[in-house]
């Protein structure tokens, strides 16, 4: 037995191993979505000016059928805020950190699980809770960090763009657009956890981006429609046109609060379960 | 001595501090649904011994050892690992474990050595070097992407991250999967220096052969019970061969009549061969050495003496449901 007892005690161990772990194995899909996010941006933006002068603008939305222009949120296209909402953070950028979120969400332990992988890990010396919540926080800062990216791009662009977006209304829609995004991750976190598959948390996190985005739209059609307004995580987030007129604080922690809610309830999900059968 | 007696409950103090069992399990059920994965299963391993369970798939082997790691959680009946109910067990038990997990699933870009220094990370402490000393020994490459190695070389990665923080016990489903037969050697010349270290062995698989080498202790287990739980020399015993023998010089019923004359010897065919020899096959139940020394007389041009094959032999033996009286009730 006194070979077990001679275990060494003090060997250097990485600081947050389990959070540290799930960000380094996906730093590459993170490269690649700040590339495609940062592409989006100087697609749309620079040719705003030229769009925006004379008739061109005028025109296109003359041509449009006016339920599209309400469903593409492109009534505020005059505007350089609403324009950059329009196309970038409503539509463009809000599509594909939509698709990293939701991704991200059902890897981490439905997909993770599916594969075999989990089950190892969850034999070592964590908990599950652990487990959850350093990959629940590990995809919040992927997020942040695109979303910083991003606020980074409009910023640099604002100027030669013409923009003309305030800088502390860029921030507060970067930061409610992280957040809105977060939510559809966690969403995705926890149908992973609740089912044990992929799959499932592809069907959460997508449920809450696409659903999110055909109430809006629905909505934007009629009076009578507007209160599919109310179930959506996208209008609450975009509805009162944060760009130009600054995000709601209040709403803006709601979606922090929801997400961290729901990655505690994918924790004490995953907790409870059987894992890889 | 079976461990399998349920009536004596053992001198687990529930303190960590039990000289007594590594692991005991009591009346284990679980169930998936309507199928009985484990339909009442005790067993007792001894700390500082190889305990090995063999069985075909589906007998349930795989659903014991992550019961025991707390990956799945038992309908009924508790499972007591290193003094410590495994149930919600937490973090600090899992680190004296080492497990192998039956199906092992690597991916990633990260390196063998990245991959080990993370679970060194949760799990360790791992000593300096130990982990380059194991996969020195097993002849795996550290530094390839792990989702580049082979079938095999991922089992060795898998039997480094059980071994490296040498745990107190070994929990190893399949361990020898995917390994060449000189890694087979190798492996389980490792698991004999844990066990001579002090550390317990509960290992699995669906071939007797590798068990047998290394286990002190066997427990059958088929439809989720315990068949019979032996020791390595008692199981041996009760095998069965087939073997093929060719002897030149001696006609096919002189043959016969020398090897029917043997005990444990049946379903015995002797021919004539195309060469003039005669050819017998048979299998053969027990001990080896009344055969050896019959044949010694003979001309033998060629004997095949097979490993005893676990899914003919054992479960054959034991498939009356009158041998469940061993174990449980």
């Amino acid at each position: 037995m006194t070979a077990l007892q001679d275990r060494p005690q003090n060997v250097r161990r990485a600081p947050l191993p389990l959070f540290g772990k799930a960000f380094s194995d996906s730093w590459r899909g993170l490269l690649g979505w700040g590339v495609g996010l940062a592409a989006a941006a100087f697609l749309y933006l620079p040719i705003y000016p030229s769009m925006s002068g004379a008739s061109g603008m005028q025109e296109l939305l003359d041509n449009l059928p006016p339920e599209l222009i309400k469903t593409l949120n492109y009534d505020q296209i005059g505007t350089g805020a609403g324009y950059t909402q329009a196309t970038l953070f409503g539509l463009l950028g809000f599509l594909l950190l939509s698709i990293a979120a939701t991704g991200w969400g059902a890897g981490a332990l439905g997909g993770d699980e599916e594969s075999g992988q989990l089950e190892l890990t969850l034999a070592h010396g964590v908990t599950r809770v652990q487990v959850a919540m350093a990959r629940f926080f590990a995809i919040a800062v992927k997020i942040l960090a695109l979303s910083a990216l991003l606020f980074l791009v409009v910023l640099v662009l604002n100027d030669s763009a013409q923009l003309e977006i305030e800088v502390g209304d860029l921030l507060g829609t970067s930061l409610i657009f992280a957040g809105v995004s977060l939510l559809t991750a966690s969403v995705a976190l926890l149908g992973g956890a609740l089912t044990g598959r992929r799959i499932g948390g592809i069907a959460g996190g997508t449920t809450v981006a696409v659903l999110g985005y055909v109430f809006n739209a629905l909505g934007n059609q009629s009076a009578s429609l507007e209160w599919l307004h109310t179930l959506s995580p996208y209008y609450w987030a975009f509805g009162d046109s944060p760009l130009s007129t600054g995000a709601n604080v209040t709403t803006t922690i709601v979606f922090y609060a929801a997400s961290l809610v729901l990655a505690a309830a994918a924790a004490i999900a995953l907790r409870q379960r059987d894992i890889g059968v | 001595m079976s461990h399998a007696a349920l009536g004596h409950s053992t001198d687990i103090r529930g303190d960590g501090t039990s000289p007594g069992a590594a692991i005991e399990v009591v009346n284990l059920v679980k169930r998936f649904g309507h199928n009985r994965a484990l339909n009442g299963v005790s067993f007792q391993v001894p700390r500082g011994t190889v305990f090995g369970v063999i069985g075909p798939n589906g007998a349930g082997k795989t659903t014991i050892m992550r019961a025991l790691l707390d990956i799945i959680r038992p309908t009924s009946g508790q499972a007591t690992v290193l003094g410590t109910p495994s149930r919600n067990a937490g973090p600090d038990l899992r680190r004296r474990i080492g497990y192998l997990p039956g199906e092992l699933v690597l991916e990633g870009r990260t390196s063998g050595r990245r991959l080990l220094q993370h679970y060194a990370d949760i799990s360790g402490p791992v000593t300096a070097g130990h982990v380059n000393e194991l996969a020195e020994r097993l002849g795996l490459d550290l530094d390839r992407p792990v989702r580049k190695l082979s079938k095999g070389n991922k089992q060795k990665l898998g039997i480094v991250q059980a071994f490296m923080h040498q745990p107190e016990l070994l929990v190893l489903d399949e361990p020898t999967s995917g390994l060449d037969p000189l890694m087979q050697q190798e492996f389980l010349r490792m698991v004999r220096e844990a066990r001579n270290r002090g550390q317990t062995v509960f290992l699995s698989s669906h071939v007797i052969s590798e068990i047998q080498q290394a286990a002190d202790e066997v427990a059958i287990l088929r439809d989720g019970r315990i068949v019979t739980i032996n020791s390595v020399e008692e199981l041996r015993t009760t095998a069965i061969r087939h073997l093929r023998l060719v002897a030149s010089g001696i006609r096919p019923t002189d043959l016969a009549a020398i090897l029917g004359a043997l005990q444990g010897v049946t379903t015995l065919d002797c021919t004539l061969t195309a060469t003039g020899d005669a050819e017998a096959v048979a299998t053969l139940s027990g001990a080896i050495a009344p055969f050896v020394q019959a044949i010694g007389a003979l001309q033998v041009r060629d004997l095949v003496l097979e490993e005893p094959d676990l899914e003919e032999s054992v479960l054959k033996l034991y498939s009356a449901p009158v041998a469940a009286a061993v174990v449980t009730k």
